[in-house]
């Protein structure tokens, strides 16, 4: 069991690593050349107009007060109001529609990642140094290999354009209009019971998710394949068959889930690499989510949006990393002390 | 409806100039359409406005039968919608959604750079006085009437900050000040009448009145919405607004049936987001999109070789240059010298090699087509030898060394800004100059161009109203008091508020003494020749060097009909239509 004293710890760490995120994303803006008053204004604007904005928007304020201002501000969860990307409207409201973009095609891809890596670690183990095992290594290494920004537009390639099985980007058709009642759009269209509208989005997101689900299942099935390996060759499993339990009961029931242990802290890690890969996975699938949004937002010296999104991708982060300690402890308990 | 419903700016031009102090235009373009090639393809194409309106009633009346599906249409473009609010931006993304939702007073011909009739019937310009006469009978999509008080209230809005529904400083873009600035007052006759009272006579403002950011809103909605306007349009255009889908980035329209122009062929028209070009081009080849725009060289092929969708380009009414800054530069005050860089830069190879065709060579600021463009001139020839002799003419047979600032990401008119620097480089480096290349993004480049911190700078533009104006005195003309007479440049430094998108700091008298002239005088045969001798003067002095014209490119899907390529105020999907 978890104990409570455990878990508080944990969350109180939460704060530190928030606070130096906050500080490392407001010092990195602020000193970075950019005048976000210039890009609101145009090119067409005079200094005297720009001036203005700048002003109204307490950029000439001194450096401090801004800071104190935004620490103020971001502990009562307001990242102040969206410059550029969405204007006037405030960075959580923002996020709102944003976030659930992302975490829904970084959960399927995740689980694609899941599904196909833990068999495959599992069979290369049990197989080792037969074909499957070599096939699997192969697939792994590849996926691992081929960066997003290549594969990504070479799966479109086939399947949207070439095959036309698939659509190419975004997430639903355009001829649905969905009420966002979650933003999971799988989810939402599923709820309101509209299956072609289902349809639809799971066959948007199937390109997508699979695309980082391989990235995800090359390092989980590495590390399955490599835990399983050394667990099987411990003593308390040939112990274990020495006693005459079946290999393959041996192999799930008592190896397995010790083996598990350090795949979990990948599928952890992962997730939060996921979260950033989203930024390229989200550009190439024209999928709407906060990575692409980040980007859109840096470029134009949107700092509220910035300065949300990263604080809420750092928050995200720690908070995985959170679910995998208490994982672990499930897993270990002697991981608690 | 043809008769009132389009006039001709050039036509009304012309009649300007004849003795009558006060001019009257009422309809006169109907059929008596000679003036320009735009005019003759506009006289015909009021004959397919009539057939496509009756296509359209058929199309709706076919979909209510099957009960299912209704036509939309998907047009797919790089970047999204930060508002809904024409007077909030001055986003080119933003005037794509709005130009369906709203009309303007008057409005640029489909394909054209002609103005015809919007939410105006009439206009008469007399001096500083213009007068419009309104449409009647046009309802906004909230059900009210179009009336003089709107854009009384739509003006206020932008440029008040006493009016009480004034959305504050940082809400209003500079198209308020920048493009109606000349006006002091805007006063109603009655329901059906404007007056607008200029500072001086000012050829430009009927273009600044076509603009994207001169568009009418609902006096009824500035009230009941205040500065949420830019969530909830509420126009009199071909479309209204149904929702704005962020989580899909998608801002969903309706055809208006009652829409007092040319009523839409399609149900619905849905604006999405494709941030990267390939997958864009992607999306429209495997069906997803039915028009894509803001095409790369690249993205623009995979559209070109396919089957099922065709690429569709025009001229682009924008430029790409190098200016020399004489302000800060001596060498460059030397006409010799500047040809000789002229002379000097392969501008073919670069537009030619890396922009890789998707722009075209220029000889002067305004592309063809626009008024005024001289087609006498050429671009200067790759020619090093002469730009040597012009140098030692100059006595900089040695060389010298100076600093190129750019911009480091792409932009329409300069699509690879560094390896056009690189290129211009070493084409220097052969005539003896060394270049030293400064690259910024592109906020804190324009504050050092601003501030004249450069020698030598790209810049481009894209034009505003497509009016010869908005090239030679935004941007060639110092606007400032007396300039200095003994020199053709100005120390910013010395002025108060320089036009600091002069970025040569250039002050030729006679260049701007045509332009001056061309901008108080309403007739565009007058205007004309003016602009067509800067262009010559221009040309001769070179205070830039000219780069290019981007091409405006789209790619259509093979089932979509009617879809014309706009130099300014587009897309106009009123006119598109749907092929099963």
């Amino acid at each position: 069991m978890i104990s409570k004293r455990f878990l508080l710890k944990r969350l109180l760490l939460l704060v530190p690593v928030l606070f130096g995120v906050a500080t490392f994303v407001f010092a990195i803006l602020h000193l970075s050349p950019g005048d976000p008053a210039r890009v609101i204004a145009g090119q067409r604007a005079s200094e005297e107009f720009v001036q203005q904005i700048r002003t109204e928007l307490g950029l000439n304020d001194p450096i401090w007060v801004q800071y104190g201002r935004f620490l103020v501000e971001a502990v009562q969860l307001d990242f102040g109001q969206s410059y550029q990307i969405q204007q006037g409207q405030p960075v959580t409201e923002v996020l709102r529609f944003k976030l659930p973009v992302t975490l829904e095609m970084a959960i399927y891809g995740q689980f694609f990642g899941i599904l196909l890596g833990i068999p495959a670690g599992l069979l290369g183990a049990i197989k080792q140094d037969a074909l499957s095992d070599h096939l699997t290594r192969i697939g792994a290494l590849t996926g691992i290999s081929v960066p997003i920004y290549w594969s990504g537009p070479l799966v479109i390639l086939l399947f949207a354009q070439v095959l036309g099985w698939f659509p190419a980007s975004g997430r639903i058709g355009s001829e649905f209009s969905i009420q966002p009642i979650t933003g999971v759009i799988t989810f939402d269209t599923l709820i309101q019971g509209n299956f072609a509208a289902f349809q639809s989005a799971a066959m948007h997101l199937l390109l997508p998710s699979l695309v980082i689900g391989i990235y995800s299942m090359a390092l989980i099935s590495r590390m399955m394949r490599s835990s399983m390996l050394e667990v099987i060759r411990q003593d308390y499993m040939r112990t274990a068959r020495a006693k005459g339990q079946g290999s393959k009961i041996t192999v799930l029931k008592h190896g397995f889930r010790n083996a598990l242990i350090p795949v979990i802290t990948v599928i952890g890690i992962q997730f939060g690499t996921l979260l950033g890969g989203a930024v390229l996975t989200e550009t190439v699938f024209g999928i709407p989510g906060i990575g692409s949004m980040l980007v859109d937002a840096i470029q134009v010296g949107d700092y509220p949006i910035v300065q949300g999104t990263v604080l809420t991708f750092a928050f995200l982060f720690t908070l995985v990393n959170l679910v995998v300690d208490v994982t672990y402890s499930y897993l270990d308990p002697r991981i608690e002390q | 409806m043809a008769a009132d419903d389009t006039f001709e700016r050039r036509s009304f031009l012309k009649a300007a100039g004849g003795a009558a102090a006060t001019v009257a235009l009422a309809g006169c373009a109907g059929g008596g359409g000679q003036n320009t090639e735009t005019t003759t393809e506009g006289t015909s194409g009021d004959e397919a406005t009539t057939e496509a309106s009756g296509d359209a009633e058929e199309t709706t009346e076919e979909s209510d039968e099957s009960g299912a599906s209704d036509s939309v249409l998907t047009y797919a473009r790089g970047s999204s919608s930060g508002t809904l609010d024409f007077q909030a931006t001055t986003s080119g993304e933003v005037a794509k959604v709005t130009n369906q939702i709203y009309d303007g007073l008057v409005r640029f011909e489909p394909g054209t750079t002609s103005i015809v009739a919007g939410l105006a019937t009439e206009y008469e310009v007399d001096g500083d006085t213009v007068t419009m006469t309104l449409r009647e009978g046009v309802q906004f999509h909230n059900g009210e009437e179009f009336t003089a008080d709107d854009f009384v209230a739509t003006y206020r809005r932008f440029l008040d900050s006493e009016y009480e529904h004034y959305p504050g400083d940082d809400y209003v873009s500079i198209y308020g000040s920048y493009s109606l600035g000349v006006v002091d007052e805007v006063v109603k006759n009655g329901d059906y009448e404007l007056e607008l009272q200029l500072a001086s006579p000012y050829a430009p403002i009927i273009p600044n009145l076509a603009m994207f950011a001169m568009r009418v809103h609902s006096e009824a909605a500035i009230e009941e919405y205040g500065s949420d306007l830019n969530e909830n349009p509420v126009g009199t255009g071909p479309f209204q607004f149904e929702n704005w889908d962020q989580g899909n980035q998608r801002v969903r329209l309706s055809a208006n049936d009652d829409y007092w122009g040319e009523t839409p062929n399609v149900d619905e028209v849905v604006f999405t987001v494709v941030g990267e070009n390939t997958s864009r081009a992607q999306t429209l080849l495997s069906g997803g999109a039915d028009v894509i725009d803001g095409l790369g060289a690249q993205s623009s092929q995979l559209v070109e070789n396919s089957d099922s969708a065709e690429l569709v380009s025009m001229p682009g009414i924008n430029v790409g240059y190098m200016a020399f800054n004489m302000a800060r530069f001596e060498p460059f005050r030397e006409k010799a010298v500047r040809q000789a860089v002229n002379y000097a830069i392969d501008t073919e190879a670069i537009v030619d090699s890396i922009f890789q065709g998707i722009a075209s060579q220029a000889s002067q600021p305004i592309p063809e087509g626009v008024m005024g463009y001289n087609d006498s001139l050429d671009p200067y020839p790759h020619d090093p030898e002469q730009a040597q002799s012009l140098l030692e003419e100059a006595g900089y047979g040695d060389g010298f060394e100076f600093e190129l600032a750019t911009f480091q990401n792409p932009r329409t008119y300069n699509p690879s800004p560094v390896q056009a620097a690189q290129t211009v480089k070493s084409n220097l480096n052969e005539v003896g100059i060394t270049v030293t290349i400064n690259q910024q993004t592109f906020d804190p480049f324009l504050e050092y161009t601003n501030t004249y911190k450069h020698d030598a700078c790209f810049l481009g533009w894209m034009t505003d109203n497509a009016d010869p104006d908005n090239f030679y005195y935004a941007l060639l003309h110092p606007q400032v008091e007396n300039p200095p007479e003994d020199q053709d440049w100005i120390n910013p430094d010395d002025h108060d508020n320089p036009n600091t998108s002069n970025a040569s700091a250039w002050a030729n008298s006679e260049f701007m003494q045509l332009v001056e002239e061309a901008q108080t005088t309403y007739e565009e045969s007058e205007r004309a020749p003016n602009y067509e001798q800067a262009a010559e003067i221009f040309h001769e002095e070179v205070p830039w060097v000219t780069m290019d014209h981007a091409m405006e490119l789209r790619g259509v899907a093979s089932h979509v009909e009617g879809f014309e390529i706009a130099p300014i105020a587009g897309p106009f999907l009123n006119l598109v239509e749907l092929q099963n």
